[in-house]
């Protein structure tokens, strides 16, 4: 396999952009990336775009990425349309890392784009439903619920075993809350507190409005090319995927003793990387709901089971700690337009390794940083799709 | 009224019999699971599911009160999951004659499976389906 960088990243601000189709989302962030890479739009050999609900939200439910492509200037080359819920972007990642690291091809695209603001909110969470199975979700099973008390989560069951309360669960809100609002392309930029937190409306309880991820527009596109050309076009230092793993959920029963798949999939991210969890400097990582954010220190080898909040109390994962997690704001404040996710976490750890996040940049710049995504949900108490993909400078 | 996927559900046409779940047991490692599957997820064999009345019993594993419904469905409503003796955890609706409210319902606690109709809209209101409700009743 080739060594593969990544030369170039854009994104469109996230938020709710009533006027805007999935092709005017996606321009801005497909041609910030081009142009950050230095690469002419004929100079992409193959592209994947990735988005999750615009058949059923748009009407578009075929050839979604042919039209978002051919409306900025890219059309001919091979292109593939990448559904993979909450992961459909780290997919289209994979895609095009995969193009080029087999030889296949030297310059690919990927692309991801959501648009899920339109005019009717019983709409959207009913297109949000079908990335469960359908078998769970026609029952009236509700997303949220799973974070709340789903097997593989089970947040209740956290406040029991570990004394976890509604303040831990509130933390990571507050602390990307913050991270969030020197981010200008976040939807949410206001920083929370405690309080307000655990204060705003019960969703699904244990969680409250503002430990939930909301309804999002947003795109964000990636430039990457044999690691041996990347000098050709850009000037900037090229950030090489060091490894891009995409995993399915199994059929777990109620005993299952096999370790989580978020961890499994970290960890076999983390081999073909060469590297451990102790040598990252910064993640992005798939808060839908703001406390997964304290699951996923544990399933990602951060902390041992329960210890999640002191990460937090501690400053270890805040901007100016150790293991800085989601700078960007992460998926409650940047935003979770859940197609383009994947991307737009890549686009911030590419951004933090070069030293361009502004307000928000890190101050030690990262040089080993990892993305993590995940989506859907299956019967046999799993997600659907974990992805994990690793930068070194 | 018609029954929603009927294939996962027995609902007795006599009085006196209980209705159930039908799910799949493998013939070679006897795992149950709900809704069926042709081929058994813990030995990967195909074609060897045999069709099972389950769930007439059951646990709460876990439970929780969701204050927003998509379309179809209404809010407040408890979402659960609950631990069948034959071994699955199946996701279900609590019956609609409990108050959704903190208390009704325990971890742990015996339930038992009934029949109702989806939803209480004009959407769900003819589909049958299962949920399961405390064996033992309304608590005082």
């Amino acid at each position: 396999m080739r060594e593969v960088a990544i030369i170039g990243v854009g994104a469109h601000p996230t938020g709710r952009f009533m006027d805007k189709s999935l092709k005017a989302l996606a321009y801005p962030a497909i041609w910030g990336a081009l142009e950050d890479a230095g690469v002419k739009a004929t100079d992409v050999n193959v592209a994947y775009v990735g988005n999750s609900l615009g058949g059923l939200l748009t009407g578009q439910e075929g050839v979604r990425g042919q039209v978002v492509l051919q409306h900025s200037g890219i059309t001919g080359i091979p292109i593939v349309n990448v559904e993979n819920a909450c992961a459909s972007a780290m997919t289209a990642l994979r895609g095009a890392w995969l193009e080029v690291a087999s030889g296949a091809a030297d310059v690919a695209l990927a692309v991801g784009v959501e648009k899920m603001n339109v005019g009717d909110s019983a709409r959207t969470i009913g297109a949000l439903s079908g990335v469960s199975e359908l078998d769970l979700s026609e029952l009236g099973m509700q997303f949220t619920t799973s974070y709340a008390i789903h097997p593989k989560i089970n947040l209740k069951g956290r406040m029991h075993d570990y004394g976890w309360t509604a303040a831990d669960f509130a933390k990571p809100a507050v602390k990307n809350s913050y991270n969030g609002s020197l981010n200008p392309l976040a939807q949410h930029r206001k920083p929370l507190t405690i309080e307000e937190v655990v204060q705003s409306r019960v969703i699904v309880d244990p969680l409250t409005l503002l430990m939930c991820s909301s309804i999002s527009d947003g795109a964000a596109a990636a430039v990457v090319c044999s690691a041996d050309i990347a000098a050709r076009f850009s000037g900037k230092v090229p950030i090489r995927i060091a490894s891009c793993v995409l995993q399915s959920g199994v059929y777990r029963l109620p005993r299952d003793d096999r370790p989580d798949s978020a961890t499994t999939n970290a960890y076999a991210a983390y081999e073909k990387a060469g590297i451990g969890p102790e040598d990252l400097d910064a993640i992005e990582l798939h808060d839908a709901m703001a406390p997964s954010e304290l699951m996923l220190y544990e399933r990602l080898g951060l902390c041992s089971a329960g210890e999640g909040p002191r990460l937090i109390d501690e400053h270890v994962t805040t901007l100016d700690g150790r293991l800085p997690v989601n700078p960007s704001g992460g998926l409650c404040s940047r935003g979770h337009p859940v197609g383009a996710t994947g991307l737009l976490q890549i686009c911030e750890l590419v951004w933090q390794m070069r030293g361009e996040a502004g307000k928000r940049q890190i101050e030690k710049r990262p040089n080993v940083t990892m993305a993590q995504n995940q989506g859907g949900l299956l019967l046999g108490q799993d997600s659907a799709v974990y992805g994990c993909t690793i930068l070194k400078s | 009224m018609k029954v929603l996927n009927p294939e996962n559900l027995r609902v007795p046409s006599e009085p006196g019999v209980t209705p159930c779940l039908l799910g799949n047991r493998c013939r070679a490692c006897a795992t149950v699971v709900f809704p069926k599957m042709p081929v058994c997820p813990s030995c990967h064999r195909n074609g060897a599911m045999d069709e099972v009345e389950i769930g007439r019993t059951g646990k709460l594993y876990s439970h929780t009160i969701s204050y927003f419904a998509p379309k179809g469905f209404t809010a407040p409503s408890f979402q659960a999951f609950i631990d069948l003796p034959e071994g699955p955890r199946v996701f279900s609706l609590i019956g609609s004659k409990y108050p959704v409210e903190r208390g009704v319902l325990e971890d742990g606690m015996e339930m038992r499976l009934i029949i109702e109709p989806l939803a209480d809209t004009p959407e769900h209101k003819d589909e049958l389906t299962y949920k399961y409700v405390p064996a033992n009743g309304m608590r005082a």
